[in-house]
């Protein structure tokens, strides 16, 4: 793309991708504010178009699509005002998220502007490329399966701890609290 | 990049219509007053974040337009025939799958924004088959893909010259088919709206044009899928005789015929049979497709 058809998408998407991941966070229903995040992600991706980054770009909008659509699926299934018809507040603890949050974000700004970045263009012959090839499918194979199944034993933990016994308690020792629905 | 330039387009129309609506105000004679434009845009862009009062109104009306974009999107990647295509990206199979995937969250938005039990019941069972699905039909493009060494749609087509993928690949192909034919919510796979147990499920609330255009996004669809199997499989253009462009015409009407010639004649799929075998029985053997893809590719197509 020309710099001004850049610059025309560029900035607009920039700002819409910030808003929309600013209201997943002011929104009540669970339902909206996974689609939102989706929004902001997927705006992302276009925003990596825009900058001829297509691959990453197009990786952005495939895989965004399936996991915020999983997150709603989980929000949905968890929340207890999933809906948000009474108004529940998606941010606990302002004070200090709030300041961890823009700690987090000037640490992550200063190490944008402050990197030295290479400049020059990287072609798709690049030895570059075939050296990434053979680090992500060679030695660094070990560490994505293993955080792959970490994240896998963290979400199937994360259902069982959340829904022990179900939400009939079904299985669970008699003489237990029996919460829930089948109180 | 010049394919990008749609983008591009439609950032030059949010802005024209910015300025029209100022021009409207100065040709009338009123004093022209751009914050007034901006907080009416602010007042459509707060809605999100106004408490839902019994439903999410806002994504019920959007969903009929993501389906539909998400449906165009997956079309102006299928080339029709040399240098006849809508975008042309390297990266084009990919960007396929990507635009199918905005096909969930439309369905679910519809579902979701009904407000409605049968309705999110069908946004739901949309979610869960989906998500089921999603990955073989990555995973099979990956592995279509391996031989042409290119995830460009058009090269996918070249390297097919000699024989169709459909009989280098035909685990491939099983896998494909049924999958393919699930994102366009045909039967036996129109689980979301499901007319004779949901009573029309994620549409059911939908009338006139917002109906309408569902309709017309999954036939949109139905073409998008069609043309994009001819193009991974059947050779795409390729052929004697008949002039390139009518050849992956006719490819394609023979896949989307067979598609709704099965949604005939085949009973509607169980949800939780339809997951079990997507998770059990498709995944597996889509990592088994790639695995045998890279074999023949080592072997034959270097």
């Amino acid at each position: 793309m020309s710099d001004l058809a850049t610059a025309l998408v560029f900035w607009p998407a920039a700002v819409l991708m910030l808003v929309t991941g600013l209201y997943v966070f002011i929104t009540s229903s669970m339902a909206r504010a996974g689609l939102l995040l989706l929004a902001s992600l997927g705006i992302e991706g276009l925003v990596f178009l825009a900058l001829s980054s297509e691959f990453l770009g197009v990786l952005q909008l495939l895989m965004m699509s399936g996991e915020m659509v999983t997150m709603v699926f989980f929000m949905v299934m968890f929340m207890p005002d999933p809906g948000g018809l009474m108004g529940m507040d998606m941010v606990h603890d302002k004070r200090r998220s709030a300041a961890v949050a823009g700690l987090v974000g000037v640490g992550l700004a200063l190490v944008a502007v402050l990197t030295d970045w290479p400049a020059r263009a990287v072609g798709t012959d690049a030895p570059d490329v075939r050296a990434i090839g053979f680090e992500v499918m060679g030695r660094s194979m070990l560490t994505f399966l293993f955080a792959a199944m970490t994240i896998l034993f963290a979400m199937v933990g994360g259902v069982l701890l959340a829904k022990y016994g179900g939400r009939y308690r079904i299985g669970a020792p008699a003489g237990e609290d029996r919460g829930g629905e089948a109180r | 990049m010049s394919d990008l330039t749609p983008l591009a387009v439609f950032a030059v129309a949010a802005a024209g219509a910015a300025i029209v609506g100022l021009l409207e105000q100065l040709v009338a004679g009123v004093r022209p007053a751009p914050l007034a434009l901006a907080r009416a845009a602010a007042a459509t862009l707060r809605q999100p974040l106004s408490r839902p009062d019994r439903r999410d109104g806002w994504l019920f009306h959007l969903a009929p337009g993501l389906l539909l974009i998400a449906a165009l999107g997956a079309l102006a990647f299928v080339p029709w025939a040399p240098g006849f295509r809508g975008i042309d990206l390297s990266t084009g199979a990919i960007a396929f799958a990507a635009a199918l995937a905005y096909v969930t969250p439309a369905i679910f938005m519809a579902g979701w924004g009904a407000g409605r039990p049968l309705a999110v019941v069908g946004g739901f069972r949309w979610l869960a088959l989906m998500l089921a699905y999603a990955m073989p039909l990555a995973m099979i493009i990956t592995a279509v893909a391996a031989p042409a060494g290119s995830l460009r749609p058009t090269d996918i087509v070249e390297v097919q010259h000699a024989v169709p993928m459909a009989l280098v690949q035909p685990l491939a192909l099983a896998l494909w088919l049924p999958a393919a034919l699930a994102v366009c919510f045909l039967p036996p796979f129109d689980l979301p709206q499901a007319d004779g147990e949901l009573g029309g499920g994620a549409f059911s609330e939908y009338r006139g044009l917002d109906a309408a255009l569902i309709g017309f996004a999954q036939r949109i669809l139905l073409v998008a899928v069609s043309g994009m199997t001819a193009v991974l499989f059947l050779g795409g253009w390729q052929g004697p005789l008949l002039p390139p462009a009518l050849w992956m015409a006719l490819k394609t009407m023979a896949v989307a015929g067979l598609f709704l010639w099965v949604g005939r004649r085949l009973p509607r799929l169980e949800v939780d049979r339809v997951l079990s075998l997507a998770w059990k029985v498709a995944n597996p053997l889509a990592i088994l497709a790639i695995a045998y893809a890279g074999l023949i590719t080592l072997l034959f197509y270097r």
